[in-house]
């Protein structure tokens, strides 16, 4: 039986590459010996002859002469076996044009000295949770054991902490050693650090000594909040209106969504809904999804619905919005609700997030707050602020009863959105949170 | 006009410009003039520049450098070729004592505008000696300039700039890139000066830092990166001493997170100095600590055993993972 | 270039094979030994064509080969006593030979499985060094250590014509004079350092750089192994006798590459090699033996069936030579445990156990 081995091309000069078949000295059918010599090549520093590394016949020149092939290409295979007969059916695999072969993985070593090998463009398989190994220990950092005197130390020590949040708890006045850590390998989280503030009584500020006037400098974003306030305030004529809205159903609704697959990882809240019932009424208001451009003495009307959310940071006010909003289906909407909160609270909203908005959301409710006169955000037409969600006295079906009942307050642009616009479109909202079904029988 | 060209071709055609445009370029070391040496790097310069210009030395390392500090006393520009990395030692004396020290000694009238060129780094199945990176002893050294190419674009003219720079510069050529290919335009000089690194990937979740050989590996890291979700910056930094500090701040300051990744043993690397100056810089910007992926605290073993020594793919992408995970 | 005074190349078997005389050096050897020298010719040629081949195979990263310098280290070699000690370059494959070396021991270094491959004090032969020169200054020390230890024995320190430019070496031949070290310095001056040749090391013959440094020095047929057998003791002889170091200049020529990687057609021509093939050492020898009928065809039959066993030997032992585990890299890095050594060996192994397949 024919036993084929076959001969890759070595890395002749350490860390060749290549080299081009110069010229054969055998063909198919020649009887070979070892280290005959069979073939020479030329590679980036010589022309070397090969000898051959087996004994037998030669059954196929795999690559032509003048041709340049890669260290670790078969280039010859020889039947170290030639007296054996093939079994009888099995035909030869003949082999009509020049195909390379292909290069042996990149993971084998290609004979001796692997040469420069192939670069991995993949990573090599691991086992079943075999993962990064080294764990993630503020005493192990890079592998290398802390000296045990350290090691106490660091048992000793109040707290483990990511610089960023040692920032923000001295920003914040917290103590670290106060603070119940819930991150991994018993670190504080800047999510810690947060809850601690939001727990502390009273001001949470640090505090002067009684009595003496404290000054503090107003920076990042607590400035930007500033000048922006002041630059919609006294440049817009703001108008509000506000409307009292049973919501009992949006709240019924919110209840079914939070059961429906397809919204499992998002957060299903009145919020979301709120969301919607103002997508849907931008779409017969689109005054309120608009911008100002009192140098063109143009309206600009938007193509797609920004829908910013007002949201109190560690940072302070940041209004991040949701590009596109229009676009997404509910549970979309629900999910990129989830994702902006989720990254206002860790303190990541990237400035990309903070531009671009072109109508805002605040929810007062979550403070308890029914309404208010919300600023515009600067560049936009309109700002809604919703009310607490809360249980009232209203008259349904004509007796009275307790029903989910939320105001809305609705300020905007009166330079070019006039009262009947505005009414309309705070309408159109309180009809989608009375009957979520309501934007149906729209035209 | 661009043509395709290895980096050891690159670096013959900035070496072969560097003699053309100024007659004091000399090129000095063993087996550089008649075999044109032993990379082929130096290859048809004697031909054409003649032997008193493209010189074959005796055998010794302390000789080629010593030399060219006396010739570059002399007026002239000694482009030095050390053969390997290893071999760098019998030469460590005069670098650190004289090619080093010369401009200070003499408040600047003996500047050392030498070039002294070193294969570097391992990967190519060698034997001992051969698979060396010892940038770290010289990038220590004041005195001393240290770059490295990556590529060979940047190959051809950095060693230009490099041979035109009053100060000595030590340029490490990553051996096992040399017959790496890209397509070279002489007539388009990059923007960026020799003294700078680069972004050669931009990305947002991590930093990768790295220079030499490893530059290739990092990038194919983050290729292999981007399929797992995971957007990766890797920095060219081509600059040893001076360090370009203020790309790798600048890519913290938005990603965050930093690792490094040489050939030469991460204890007392480049990377401890790169890590130090970064928490200094960036230590509130740091979500993870800065990790350093290199080789370990041992001899470079032999060459059936490099690949586990030097940072591949995976050693790379699992520091990324590990800076992530924080 | 000033080649020398003819008269100084020492010879006692001419290249066609005919024994000549030396006024000051001479051997004497039983047929026994006589045809003992050509086998170990014919098998260190065999072990280094076979090398080579495997090389040229991708079973070694790199081979250095010996091809025509037999003579000047068989000859070396065999003036040797057991207690003598040997510092290599990195192509003394002949002089490891005639130390006992296993030649597979040698392999595993030019495959990249190990950065040594034998006990230096098992053979008193040193491991290979690279760096060109080191050794001499190490062969130095060793023989004040003999010195100091009152012993008789002698130390040769191998190295080419290339190296007498390194400061090692110069310095070597400076600590061996003041000192008087019983140091035998043996130059195969094989006309070639890579591409370099002997005249960009030297102005004059390398032999009589010697008496510079205040030692004897002398030039002998490098490819004529009784020439080199007769040097090479009474040099050694000298030295353990107190007499202190001297210089043997092996006269001889590299007819291969400097080692696999090298192209030597690029700087020498065919023509010169032509002229050396004239002077082989193995030939001169099977002549010799021929024509004084110490050997008949049955005996060269027999070491050519020997080469030939050793040579499938070599190859079968190179191929299936053990790869390295990789926590290799971390064993002897230092005598004593150290923590970083062994904190980075725990993280490759378990780094390694978390692929799929194990390490490979």
């Amino acid at each position: 039986m024919p036993t084929y081995q076959q001969f890759t091309l070595p890395d002749v000069g350490e860390g060749l590459t290549e080299a081009e078949i110069l010229q054969w000295f055998v063909a198919p059918g020649d009887r070979v010996s070892v280290n005959q010599t069979i073939v020479e090549i030329e590679t980036a520093k010589a022309a070397v002859e090969l000898p051959c590394p087996y004994e037998g016949v030669v059954a196929e020149l795999l690559v032509p002469e003048g041709s340049t092939v890669d260290v670790g290409t078969p280039i010859i295979r020889i039947d170290t076996d030639p007296s054996g007969a093939a079994p009888a059916g099995e035909p030869a695999v003949p082999r009509a044009e020049f195909v390379p072969d292909p290069k042996p993985s990149a993971r084998e070593a290609l004979l001796v000295g692997y040469g420069v090998k192939d670069a991995a463009v993949t990573r090599r398989p691991r086992r079943p949770g075999g993962g990064s190994t080294r764990p993630v220990t503020p005493t192990r950092i890079g592998g290398l054991e802390v000296g045990r005197a350290v090691e106490r130390a660091l048992a000793d020590a109040p707290v483990q902490a990511k610089p960023p949040v040692r920032k923000l708890a001295k920003d914040l006045g917290v103590d670290l050693r106060t603070v119940a850590a819930s991150g991994p390998h018993g670190t504080v989280t800047r999510a810690d650090v947060e809850a601690a503030v939001g727990a502390a009584t009273g001001a949470t500020v640090a505090r002067g000594p009684a009595g003496v006037d404290r000054r503090e400098p107003v920076r990042g974003v607590r400035k930007h909040m500033a000048e922006a306030m002041v630059a919609s305030a006294f440049s817009v004529p703001h108008v509000t209106e506000w409307v009292s809205v049973d919501v009992t159903r949006s709240v019924k609704w919110v209840r079914r969504l939070r059961e429906t697959p397809g919204f499992g990882e998002a957060r299903v809240s009145p919020l979301l809904l709120v969301a919607r019932a103002v997508i849907e009424a931008i779409r017969r208001t689109p005054e309120v999804n608009a911008t100002f451009d009192q140098a063109a003495q143009e309206v600009v009307y938007h193509g797609d619905v920004n829908l910013g959310v007002a949201a109190a940071t560690p940072r302070g006010l940041l209004v991040p919005s949701i590009k596109g909003a229009n676009r997404l289906s509910l549970p979309e909407l629900a999910l990129a609700l989830r994702e902006l909160a989720d990254t206002a609270r860790a303190g990541r909203t990237s400035p990309a997030d903070l531009t671009g908005g072109t109508f805002t959301l605040t929810n007062v409710g979550v403070f308890g707050i029914d309404g208010g006169t919300p600023i515009i955000n600067p560049g936009e037409a309109a700002i809604l602020a919703v009310g607490a969600f809360r249980r009232r006295p209203w008259v349904h079906k004509g007796s009275v009863r307790a029903r989910w009942v939320a105001e809305l307050s609705l300020s905007f642009d009166h330079r070019f959105i006039d009262g009947a616009l505005g009414s309309r479109f705070l309408a159109d909202v309180a009809d989608v949170l009375e009957d979520p079904a309501a934007p149906l029988a729209w035209t | 006009m661009t043509e395709t060209v290895t980096m050891a071709k690159a670096l013959t055609l900035g070496l072969r410009r560097a003699l053309e445009d100024d007659p004091k370029v000399l090129i000095m070391g063993e087996d550089v003039g008649k075999l044109g040496g032993v990379f082929r790097i130096t290859d048809g310069l004697q031909k054409d520049f003649g032997e008193h210009r493209v010189i074959d030395t005796p055998l010794a390392e302390s000789g080629i450098a010593g030399t060219a500090v006396g010739l570059a006393m002399r007026g002239y520009r000694p482009v030095v070729e050390i053969q390997f990395d290893g071999f760098v030692y019998p030469a460590f004396d005069q670098i650190v004592s004289q090619v080093a020290k010369m401009h200070a000694r003499s408040k600047g009238d003996v500047p050392m505008p030498l070039v002294i060129r070193i294969p570097y780094g391992g990967g190519i199945g060698a034997v001992e000696h051969h698979s060396e990176s010892p940038e770290a002893y010289f990038a220590h050294t004041a005195g001393l300039r240290v770059v490295s190419p990556s590529n060979p674009v940047d190959a051809y003219w950095m060693v230009q700039q490099a041979v035109r720079c009053p100060d000595p510069v030590v340029f490490f050529e990553p051996k096992r890139r040399y017959w790496e290919k890209a397509e070279l335009d002489v007539a388009v000089e990059p923007a960026e000066p020799l003294f700078a690194g680069r972004v050669a990937r931009p990305g947002r979740d991590v930093t990768v830092a790295c220079y030499g050989p490893m530059v290739r590996t990092c990038l194919d890291a983050a290729t292999a990166a981007q399929q797992e979700g995971r957007d990766v910056e890797v920095l060219d930094l081509r600059t040893l001493s001076p360090l370009d500090l203020d790309l790798i701040a600048d890519s913290v300051g938005r990603t965050g997170r930093l690792v490094v990744v040489h050939e030469a043993s991460v204890f007392l690397g480049l990377g401890a100095e790169i890590a130090a100056r970064v928490q200094e810089r960036c230590f509130y910007l740091l979500q993870a600590p800065v990790l350093r992926v290199g080789g370990y605290h041992a001899p470079y073993p032999p060459s059936r055993l490099e690949e586990h020594y030097l940072p591949d793919l995976d050693r790379v992408l699992d520091a990324v993972d590990r800076v992530m995970e924080f | 270039m000033d080649t020398g005074d003819p008269r100084e190349l020492v010879q006692l078997l001419t290249p066609e094979g005919e024994r000549v005389h030396h006024p000051d050096y001479d051997v004497e050897l039983t047929d026994d030994e006589y045809r003992g020298l050509y086998r170990d010719l014919a098998l260190v040629r065999r072990i280094d064509v076979e090398a080579t081949a495997l090389q040229r195979q991708g079973e070694l990263g790199l081979w250095a080969s010996l091809l025509g310098q037999e003579a000047a280290q068989v000859g070396s070699g065999r003036a040797l006593r057991p207690d003598d000690f040997a510092f290599p370059t990195y192509r003394e494959h002949g002089v490891a030979h005639t130390r006992g070396v296993d030649p597979l021991q040698l392999l595993a270094l030019f495959r990249g499985v190990s950065n040594g491959g034998w006990d230096p004090h098992e053979h008193n032969f040193a491991l290979y060094t690279i760096v060109i020169g080191n050794q001499c200054l190490h062969a130095v020390g060793y023989a004040m250590g003999v010195q100091k230890d009152q012993a008789e024995s002698a130390v040769i320190a191998y190295f080419g014509d290339g190296a007498s430019s390194q400061g090692d070496v110069n310095e070597s031949f400076i600590w061996a004079a003041v000192f008087n070290a019983p140091v035998v310095f043996f130059c195969q001056n094989n006309q070639w350092a890579i591409s370099e040749p002997l005249e960009k090391q030297t102005r004059i013959p390398l032999y009589r750089r010697a008496a510079g440094f205040g030692f004897p020095g002398i030039r002998v047929d490098g490819n004529d192994v009784l020439a080199v057998l007769a040097v090479t003791r009474a040099f050694l002889a000298r030295a353990r006798e107190g007499g202190g170091p001297g210089l043997i200049e092996a006269f001889t020529y590299r007819m291969g590459a400097h080692t696999t990687s090298d192209d030597p057609t690029r700087y020498r021509l065919a023509s010169d090699l032509e002229a050396w093939k004239l002077k082989d050492p193995i030939e001169r020898v099977r002549s010799f033996l021929w024509r004084q009928q110490l050997a008949d065809q049955s005996f060269f039959d027999g070491v050519e069936a020997e080469a030939e066993t050793l040579a499938l030997r070599l190859r079968d032992g190179c191929r299936s030579m053990p790869d390295p585990g990789p926590e290799q890299i971390f064993d002897y890095v230092y005598a004593e445990p150290h923590p970083l050594v062994a904190a980075e060996r725990a993280e490759l192994t378990a780094y390694l156990a978390t692929f799929a397949g194990g390490h490979q």
